[in-house]
Parts: structure tokens; C-alpha cells; sequence
């Protein structure tokens, strides 16, 4: 009998398994691991594949450990943890470039219009550039002199792009901080009520 | 016959949860506009958004006769104050010379809404209580305000277990990432005023402003079709941008959370690609389409802006501008 079940130990090593339950049996008996884990063991020295520092107790290590871990009350949140956090992973990797650009955008869109006034001084040296230098007569390649404008135009669409957008940004936060006062009503619930006092001095808006 | 038990089982054990999940959650966030309210605080905190920091000072109190005082002041750069007196709301900023508006509401970087009646948002969004986690040296729990549809972006709260104070918050896509924070650094309650509230008392404010209460709707040319659920039109009018001087028409939207404007012009283009740029979790999108720009700036997706964008239409009756 006990031959046979060492016969199944075997065999499945061997990767020949032969009922489902064999596995199971193995697990349960103790002798059946440990000849499992024997066998194992053999077969890794006989290819060669035995690590330096042998550990022939690991399971028994392992099963310590885990009889050491905190029992978990809550199986089911944890699965749903870690869910999330793999589909976090997934979702990170392709957005990220998308706000990073977007924020790097965001930074300059601050620069372009802080440097406005400079950069406007800066652009009127460079066309004149380009129109004197024919006059002179340095040899330059004919693609620096188309690149130039080009190159400029394209700054100047920026810097004007950034400032439409930063007017926009800007003139949002300043209508939300006065339409807070259009519906004073609502908080009147929570708040003791006031009166609008005609004492307070109606000015028109600042300009 | 039993796993069919077992099922109705966890899934009516499962929906109570949630329920008492949700009501937890919602008890949490009144406990918080109730100490936003009530309590005198000093307090410090950092917005972070694109890679970089911006440190505030934050101050609160109510004084012997009810009524609340407020300090909030931007500590880099030029100074931008917000004072609160009860119901008046002075602004001194760089931009514009100072004045007061009359409102209860103070616009900075912590939505409004958190000190008033924050219920009213269940509408639209979802209340969830996630946990707790440490933050300012103190016990906190987790409160996830998601959105119901797509359209929004969610916010996670962290308060504090014992004073129910924001320690906290962050601005989050549904993809999860966080697109704008704001960290307390201090926290501390007082029975009396804190010191610069007291100088506020006897300070005089600006003068009140008159805020024009809008147009009325039939003479706008424009119209937005389409606006995720729970937005509501708060205001609408004609005015100029103060930096490009550029005539437009304006509406405001609000789902008591998050705002959102709507700017039509004519511009002197014909056709010009979408344009969408981010400022923390504020987003700026800009179109032309065949001589018209509108623009949509708010904390909102790009796909929601875009939306919003493409269902403005020309009210019938109405000459184009």
C-alpha cells in the first residue's frame, strides 16, 4: 500500500499525474510531502540544478511563517484591493504622458505670459535681420532665410494662443468669485438671514 | 437552491452595506461643513499642481455675536487676499483694485461647497467612505466623492477622525490620477480668535461691488444643448476678457461642486483646431468652427469640455453675432 502511494509520489514528479486526488493525498500525509520534496530534490542534483545553500526545510519555514502571519478578517476586501491597484498600474502607464504634457503646457502657458513684454521686444530685432542681411550679402542658405519667419511666426502664434487661453483661465476664477454673490439666496438657509442693506455703498465694478 | 440563497443573501447583505457605506460617508462630510463653520482654526496648507507648490494661510473664527470672519491669503508671489466678514467677501489681488462682493462663499482653492450644505450634491455624485489613513500626524478617514456619470472628474477627502477637519484633498481623474492636491501642513483650533481675525474685526472692508444679476436669458444668441446632469445655468452675460479686451458672450454653470464657463465669440479666424490646455484640474478648451470660438474652462475632462463645446448652437430668432 504505502509502496504504491510512494508510486504516486513518483509520478507525479514525473509530471505523469493520475487523479486529481493523488495531489491532494500528497499534500495531506506529511511522509508523502517530505518524499515529495525528496524526490524533488534528487531530481534537481541529478540535472544539476541545486543551489548553492541548500535549504531542505523551506516548506516547514514557509508554513511557520505563514502560521505566524495575522489572520485577515476581511478576505474579500483585500482581493478587491489589490484589483484596483493592478488596474491602477495599467491605467497609469498610458495617461501619464498625456497630463504631462498638459501640465508642462500649463507651466508655460504661466511663462508666456509673464515674458510677453520681453518677448515682443526680442521678436522686432530678428525680422529686421532677415531684411538687411540680403543687402550685405552673406552667403546664407536659402532655407535659413525661409526658417526664420516661419520659426517666428510660430513662436508669435504660441505666445498669442497662451495668452487667449491664460484670459480665459483668468477671467473664470474672476466670474466665479463674483457670481458667488448673484446666489447669496441659497445660503440664507443655513446662514441667518441678512437684509441688503441699502447702507452698503453700490460702487460699479472696478475697470 | 442553497447557492441561489447564498446569492440573494450577499447581495441584500452587500446593497445594506453600501448603503450604510454611503450614509456614513455623507454623515463624515456634514461633520466637516459643520466644523468648517463653527470652528476658529489656524491652519496652513499647499495646493500642488503642475510640479509646483502654492502655500496659503488659512484663518477662521465666529465671534461673540455669531458671525463668522475668514482670512485666506496666498503666501508666494504678489499678494492675494480673500477677507470674509460674515457676509461680505473682499478680494485684494494683484489684477484688479480691491473690492468686496456680498456672498457667504469664499472662492479659493477648497470648494465652497464643503462648508455649506454639501447633501445637495448627492445629485450628482456618489458618497464612499474608504477607510482610514494617517495624514498630518493624525488619524484620518478617507472620503471618495465620485461622480455618477463619466463626465466629472472625483475628489478624495482625508478628515480628521477627531475634529472632522479637511486635512486633505485631492483631484482625481477616473483613471486615478491625480491631477491637483491640497495638503494641510497646520492645524490648530483656539477658543478665542485667532490673532489676525481680530485685526479683521476692526478693519473696514472695500466697498461693496454690484454685481449685475446677469442677462436675461432671450437676449443671449447662443445656447448650450447639452451639459452633463445636475449643471445648472448660475449666470449669464456680456462682457469683456481683461486681458485681450475680447467681446464675448458668457455662461456660467455650476453642479454645486465644480463651475463651468462658456465663452462664445466671433473671431477672426474661420476654422481653428481644438485647443486644451491644464492647469492643475482646471481645464482651458478652445475651438473655432466656422467663425465662432467657444471656449469651455472649468475642472472638467477634455471629452466633457469637447462635449459641451460642440452642442452650443445659435438660438433660432437670433442674428449672428
Amino acid at each position: 500500500m504505502s509502496e504504491n502511494k510512494f508510486e504516486t509520489v513518483s509520478s507525479c514528479v514525473d509530471n505523469y499525474i493520475q487523479q486529481d486526488e493523488s495531489f491532494d493525498e500528497i499534500i495531506k500525509d506529511s511522509e508523502l510531502s517530505d518524499t515529495w520534496g525528496r524526490y524533488q530534490l534528487m531530481g534537481d542534483i541529478m540535472r544539476n540544478d541545486v543551489p548553492q545553500t541548500l535549504q531542505l526545510d523551506l516548506s516547514a519555514k514557509i508554513a511557520a511563517a505563514i502560521d505566524n502571519e495575522p489572520t485577515v478578517l476581511a478576505p474579500k476586501n483585500t482581493v478587491k484591493k489589490q484589483n484596483s491597484f493592478k488596474a491602477r498600474i495599467v491605467s497609469f502607464v498610458k495617461p501619464l504622458g498625456q497630463v504631462a504634457i498638459a501640465a508642462s503646457a500649463a507651466g508655460l502657458m504661466v511663462l508666456g505670459v509673464q515674458q510677453n513684454n520681453v518677448v515682443q521686444t526680442d521678436e522686432v530685432a530678428p525680422i529686421q535681420n532677415i531684411q538687411t542681411s540680403p543687402f550685405i550679402g552673406i552667403a546664407e542658405p536659402v532655407s535659413f532665410n525661409y526658417q526664420q519667419p516661419s520659426k517666428m511666426s510660430q513662436k508669435q502664434a504660441y505666445i498669442e494662443q497662451q495668452r487667449r487661453l491664460q484670459a480665459l483661465l483668468l477671467d473664470h476664477k474672476q466670474q466665479i468669485k463674483l457670481t458667488a454673490a448673484t446666489n447669496s439666496e441659497v445660503n440664507e438657509v443655513v446662514e441667518p438671514a441678512i437684509e441688503t442693506t441699502p447702507e452698503h455703498k453700490v460702487e460699479s465694478l472696478p475697470k | 437552491m442553497r447557492t441561489l440563497i447564498c446569492v440573494l443573501l450577499l447581495s441584500t447583505g452587500f446593497s445594506t452595506i453600501a448603503a450604510e457605506v454611503e450614509q456614513q460617508a455623507s454623515t463624515w462630510l456634514n461633520a466637516l461643513s459643520q466644523s468648517l463653520k463653527t470652528r476658529n482654526f489656524s491652519t496652513s496648507f499647499v495646493v500642488i499642481k503642475n510640479n509646483h507648490a502654492e502655500p496659503y494661510h488659512w484663518f477662521h473664527g465666529v465671534d461673540d455675536t455669531g458671525k463668522e470672519l475668514e482670512i485666506l491669503s496666498l503666501l508666494n508671489g504678489p499678494r492675494r487676499d480673500v477677507l470674509r466678514k460674515d457676509g461680505v467677501v473682499s478680494y485684494i489681488e494683484p489684477e484688479l483694485p480691491p473690492y468686496s462682493v456680498e456672498t457667504y462663499q469664499v472662492s479659493g482653492p477648497i470648494p465652497s461647497i464643503f462648508s455649506g450644505d454639501i447633501s445637495s450634491l448627492e445629485k450628482s455624485y456618489n458618497f464612499i467612505s474608504l477607510g482610514k489613513s494617517r495624514v498630518l500626524g493624525r488619524p484620518a478617514q478617507i472620503i471618495r466623492i465620485v461622480s455618477k456619470d463619466k463626465n466629472r472628474f472625483g475628489y478624495r477627502l482625508w478628515l480628521d477622525q477627531e475634529s472632522n477637519m479637511l486635512l486633505k484633498m485631492s483631484v482625481i481623474t477616473r483613471e486615478g490620477i491625480v491631477l491637483e492636491q491640497v495638503q494641510f501642513t497646520h492645524l490648530e483650533f483656539s477658543k478665542d480668535l485667532p490673532e489676525p481675525l481680530k485685526q479683521l474685526q476692526v478693519t473696514d472692508l472695500p466697498h461693496v461691488v454690484d454685481v449685475p444679476k446677469g442677462i436675461i436669458d432671450s437676449d443671449l444668441q447662443w445656447k448650450v444643448n447639452w451639459l452633463p446632469s445636475g449643471f445648472e445655468n448660475v449666470r449669464s452675460n456680456y462682457h469683456r476678457l481683461s486681458i485681450t479686451k475680447q467681446a464675448t458672450e458668457f455662461m456660467l454653470f455650476s453642479d454645486g461642486l465644480v463651475d463651468v464657463s462658456v465663452y462664445i465669440n466671433k473671431s477672426p479666424v474661420n476654422q481653428r483646431e481644438p485647443e486644451f490646455v491644464m492647469n492643475g484640474a482646471t481645464g482651458v478648451y478652445s475651438q473655432v468652427v466656422k467663425g465662432v470660438e467657444v471656449s469651455i474652462v472649468g475642472k472638467i475632462p477634455s471629452m466633457t469640455a469637447q462635449a459641451i463645446a460642440d452642442s452650443v448652437s445659435l438660438l433660432s430668432g437670433a442674428k449672428r453675432p
